[in-house]
Parts: structure tokens; C-alpha cells; sequence
């Protein structure tokens, strides 16, 4: 339905798209992941002509959109885009937004274009809400609105931008749900996301950005479980696992929260659970551990989340002498952590000069 | 964090919210040093702290004590995990909380 052949895409200081080469099937979901500034919003945005192509070409149903004779208004009719920041019009209340597009440019009568609106947000769960404005809104039911309006056009294909990003951690989910949806029932998408559950549950493939371009493409299982190139090998064992060595008593501790929630929301662990892990890191390693190393120590801690059962751990490996966090003098740390947790073991080990390793399980 | 105080007379009322953690506490804890003097009934409303740590607890158990000394201390409005720190820590039994 799509292929895009070469496609180039140069800015002044930066060449996002070098050469990419991919073909979109009709009904294909796609997960679109990579880290920062790889070129996944360029691409979406050089499928939907948002930005001109410097070189290569783009077809869709076997017309050349790249050519300078096609009729940019037609080809984007065929494509809905829905952003992170919603882009709905704040003048007009959601039906009207939704009204606007298909009386203009599909030429359907008022009525029609009312009742199709209508009709798609029953299906979002928002028909209650047409006559509100988007400021009346929560976050997530604007998103909502914002892709009912991209359905309006009856588009072949909608492409996402990060569309749960912006939001509050509340509404990811239903906003989620209602693109699990639309996947089921066989629209083509194609979606940029951070959220790495979601990316993998939603799509039959999966782009992994880098390089100037898709670097690697496969299946969800082949991307998250068998990665066969370098790079998207070091990205997943980065998404899986969240390490950090600590080598000074000053470190950024502040930093540190914040990492560890960025690496919970890309696995959607719930925001409860990333409390107590930060607890537990805070009373055990902060509290405990770290006023018992000598001057010159190294102090790893990682954290791992098994999405099957959905449990993240914890370990935490240090030098120095033999201690077992579990015989802390410090008794309130202990309690509070032992309160986040659903176990913590010790055992003595000899590693890279790391002698001594805890390992949580994080309630 | 963020420290939010209201005097009425010997009556102190202080806000705490966001994090009282490890790197916070000792802002808190400099805070209260400096304003409980003379304070007779001391207020902590703690309706919008979210996290609360061993750093944290262990500023309230000097300021209880040494409000034990000049009058009462008083602790509101906390949310359901920071009396579960509460009570894991046995500090419920120490502190008044309403
Ligand atoms: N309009 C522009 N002008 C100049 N440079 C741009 C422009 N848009 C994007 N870039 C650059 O192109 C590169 C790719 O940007 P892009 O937004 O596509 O990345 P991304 O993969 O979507 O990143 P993120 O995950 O952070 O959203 C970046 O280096 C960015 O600075
Ligand atoms: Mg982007």
C-alpha cells in the first residue's frame, strides 16, 4: 500500500532519513521505536508530505506522492495523523471539529458528517461529549477526540505521533485501548511510541530507528526477544534493564528518581510500584548500604522488569567487606523497605570486585 | 518540596509537599530549627507530600521531641502510604496524627 524507496531527508544541521526503504502491507500495525532524534517523527511526517522529501520517493497505492504533479490535498485524505499534542481546534466544541474536514474536503452534507461523527465517538465512549469544547476536556478524552477525527476522513491509513505521551499516566490507558481497537479491527496504522508493553502487544511489526533509517525490522518477537543487529541489541537490554553505578556518596539522586520512573513508564509499570522501588533503592542502598562503604566504593544497582509477571527487582551489588543488608542497625530504613517489598535475599559473591549482592522483588 | 508556612499567633502551620526524601529532608529540617521558636502548637499538613523516607521520619522525631518541650506537634492529613510508613515504622505510636 505504501513503499517508500531511498528516502532522503536533510536539514540544515541534521540528516535524520539517509535511506530508507520499507513497504507498508494494507492492515500492517506498526511500532515505530528507537531512541531520541533517530528520525521517527521525520518519517511519519515525510509519509503525510508534512515535510518535503530532499530526495526519494513515496508511493501510496501505487502513485508517486513524491512527484511534484500529485495532488498533495488527495493523498493526505487517504492518511489520518493524529499528534502528541492533540491539535484539536479550541474555537469549535468536538463535534464540529470532527464535522469540519469531511464537509470540506470528502463534500459530505451536514448531516452526514454529524451522524458518522456521532457515531465514531459512541465508539470511543465519547458521544456525550460532542457539544463540549476541548478545553472542557480531560487529556485523554481530547486524544480520544483527536483520533475520532482522523477516523472522520475514513482515511487507509492513520499514523500516530507518540499519541499517549503528553498525557497524564491516568489516561494512557483508555486512550491505548482505543487504539488496540482500531488495530483489531484491521486498520492500518503506524505508531511512534516510548511505550515499549504497548508497541510490542499492538503491532505485527515493529521499525527500530537508527542510523538514518529503519535499522532493523521484524516481528515484535523478533525485535523485543531476538534483536539480531548490534544497536537494537543494546537499545532492548537498555529498555529491560535499568542500571546505574554509583561511585560517589554525592551522586545525583534526584537524577536517579527521575531515570527510574522514565524507565517505568517505557514499561508501563504501574506508577505504584515505581514508588516502592524508589523506596526500597532509597532505604536500602541510600540509607543502609552506602554509609557502611568505605571512601573509594563502587555500588551497582539495577532493576529488571519481567512483563510476563509483571514483577520488577531489584539488585544491588557493592564492594567492601561482607555485609547483610538484612542485619541493618538501621531498623526504620529496614522496616520501610521490607514493607515495599515482597522479598529481599543476600548472598556473598566474588565479582568484578563486587563482594557482596541483594536482590528484591518489588512489591 | 515545597515548604509553605502560616503563623497565627504561637500557632504554626507549615505545608509540606512533593518529596521528603534523602536530599530534601535537611531543608525541612533547617526550616523547623528556625521557625519553632516560641511555637506552642505546631501543624504539619502534609496533604500534598507524596513521598516520605527514613530522612524524612527522622526530622519529625526531633521536631516531636522538641516540640514535647514547648507545646504540641500535630500531623494531618497524610495519605494512605505515608501512614502505611507510619504504621510499618511504629512511629503512629509516637507522633499524633490526625
Ligand atoms: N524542522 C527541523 N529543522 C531542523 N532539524 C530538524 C527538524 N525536525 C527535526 N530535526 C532534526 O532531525 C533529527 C530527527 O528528529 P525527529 O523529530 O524525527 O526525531 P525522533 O526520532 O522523532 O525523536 P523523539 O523520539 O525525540 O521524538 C533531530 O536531530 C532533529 O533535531
Ligand atoms: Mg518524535
Amino acid at each position: 500500500m505504501i513503499t517508500i524507496r531511498h528516502l532522503k531527508k536533510e536539514y540544515a544541521n541534521a540528516t535524520p532519513l539517509k535511506d530508507v526503504n520499507v513497504e507498508i502491507h494494507k492492515g500492517d500495525v506498526i511500532s515505530v521505536i528507537g531512541p531520541s532524534g533517530t528520525g521517527k517523527s521525520t518519517l511519519i511526517r515525510c509519509i503525510n508530505l508534512l515535510e518535503t522529501p530532499t530526495s526519494g520517493e513515496i508511493f501510496v497505492d501505487g502513485e508517486c506522492i513524491t512527484d511534484k504533479k500529485c495532488n498533495i490535498n488527495k493523498v493526505r485524505q487517504k492518511m489520518g495523523m493524529v499528534f502528541q499534542s492533540f491539535n484539536l481546534f479550541n474555537h469549535m466544541n468536538v463535534i464540529e471539529n470532527i464535522m469540519a474536514a469531511p464537509m470540506d474536503l470528502l463534500k459530505k452534507s451536514k448531516q452526514e458528517a454529524y451522524d458518522y461523527g456521532i457515531e465514531l465517538l459512541r465508539t470511543v465512549g465519547l458521544a456525550d461529549k460532542a457539544f463540549n469544547y476541548p478545553d472542557q476536556l480531560s487529556g485523554g478524552q481530547k486524544q480520544r477526540v483527536a483520533i475520532v477525527r482522523a477516523l472522520a476522513m475514513e482515511p487507509e491509513i492513520i499514523l500516530l505521533d507518540e499519541p499517549t505521551s503528553a498525557l497524564d499516566p491516568t489516561m494512557v490507558g483508555e486512550v491505548q485501548a482505543v487504539i488496540r481497537d482500531l488495530a483489531r479491527k484491521g486498520l492500518t496504522l503506524m505508531i511512534v511510541t516510548h511505550e515499549m508493553r504497548f508497541a510490542r502487544e499492538i503491532a505485527n511489526r515493529v521499525f527500530y530507528m537508527d542510523e538514518g533509517g529503519v535499522y532493523e525490522d521484524g516481528t515484535p518477537e523478533e525485535i523485543f526477544d531476538n534483536p539480531k543487529k548490534e544497536k537494537t541489541i543494546r537499545f532492548i537490554k537498555h529498555l529491560k534493564v535499568f542500571e546505574h553505578l554509583i561511585t560517589s556518596k554525592d551522586f545525583d539522586f534526584i537524577g536517579f528518581n527521575t531515570d527510574l520512573e522514565e524507565f517505568g513508564r517505557r514499561n508501563q509499570v504501574a506508577p505504584k510500584t515505581i514508588y516502592r522501588a524508589q523506596s526500597v533503592f532509597e532505604e536500602l542502598a541510600v540509607q543502609c548500604v552506602l554509609p557502611k562503604l568505605d571512601k573509594d566504593f563502587k555500588l551497582n544497582v539495577a532493576f529488571e522488569y519481567s512483563q510476563e509477571e509483571e514483577t520488577l527487582f531489584m539488585t544491588l551489588k557493592y564492594d567492601g567487606d561482607t555485609f547483610d543488608v538484612r542485619n541493618t542497625p538501621n531498623v526504620i530504613s529496614f522496616a520501610i523497605a521490607e514493607n515495599a517489598s515482597e522479598s529481599i535475599e543476600y548472598a556473598e559473591i566474588d565479582e568484578d570486585g563486587f563482594k557482596n549482592l541483594v536482590t528484591v522483588k518489588i512489591k | 518540596m515545597t515548604i509553605e508556612q502560616i503563623v497565627n499567633a504561637t500557632e504554626l502551620t507549615v505545608k509540606v509537599a512533593g518529596r521528603l526524601d534523602t536530599t530534601t529532608a535537611p531543608e525541612l529540617e533547617t526550616f523547623l530549627k528556625q521557625s519553632i521558636e516560641g511555637v506552642e502548637k505546631l501543624i504539619l499538613d502534609f496533604s500534598e507530600l507524596e513521598y516520605l523516607s527514613s530522612a524524612g521520619l527522622r526530622i519529625l522525631l526531633t521536631t516531636q521531641k522538641a516540640m514535647n518541650k514547648q507545646g504540641e506537634m500535630i500531623i494531618k492529613n497524610i495519605n494512605e502510604t505515608i501512614n502505611e510508613i507510619f504504621e510499618v515504622t511504629g512511629f503512629i505510636d509516637i507522633l499524633t496524627v490526625e
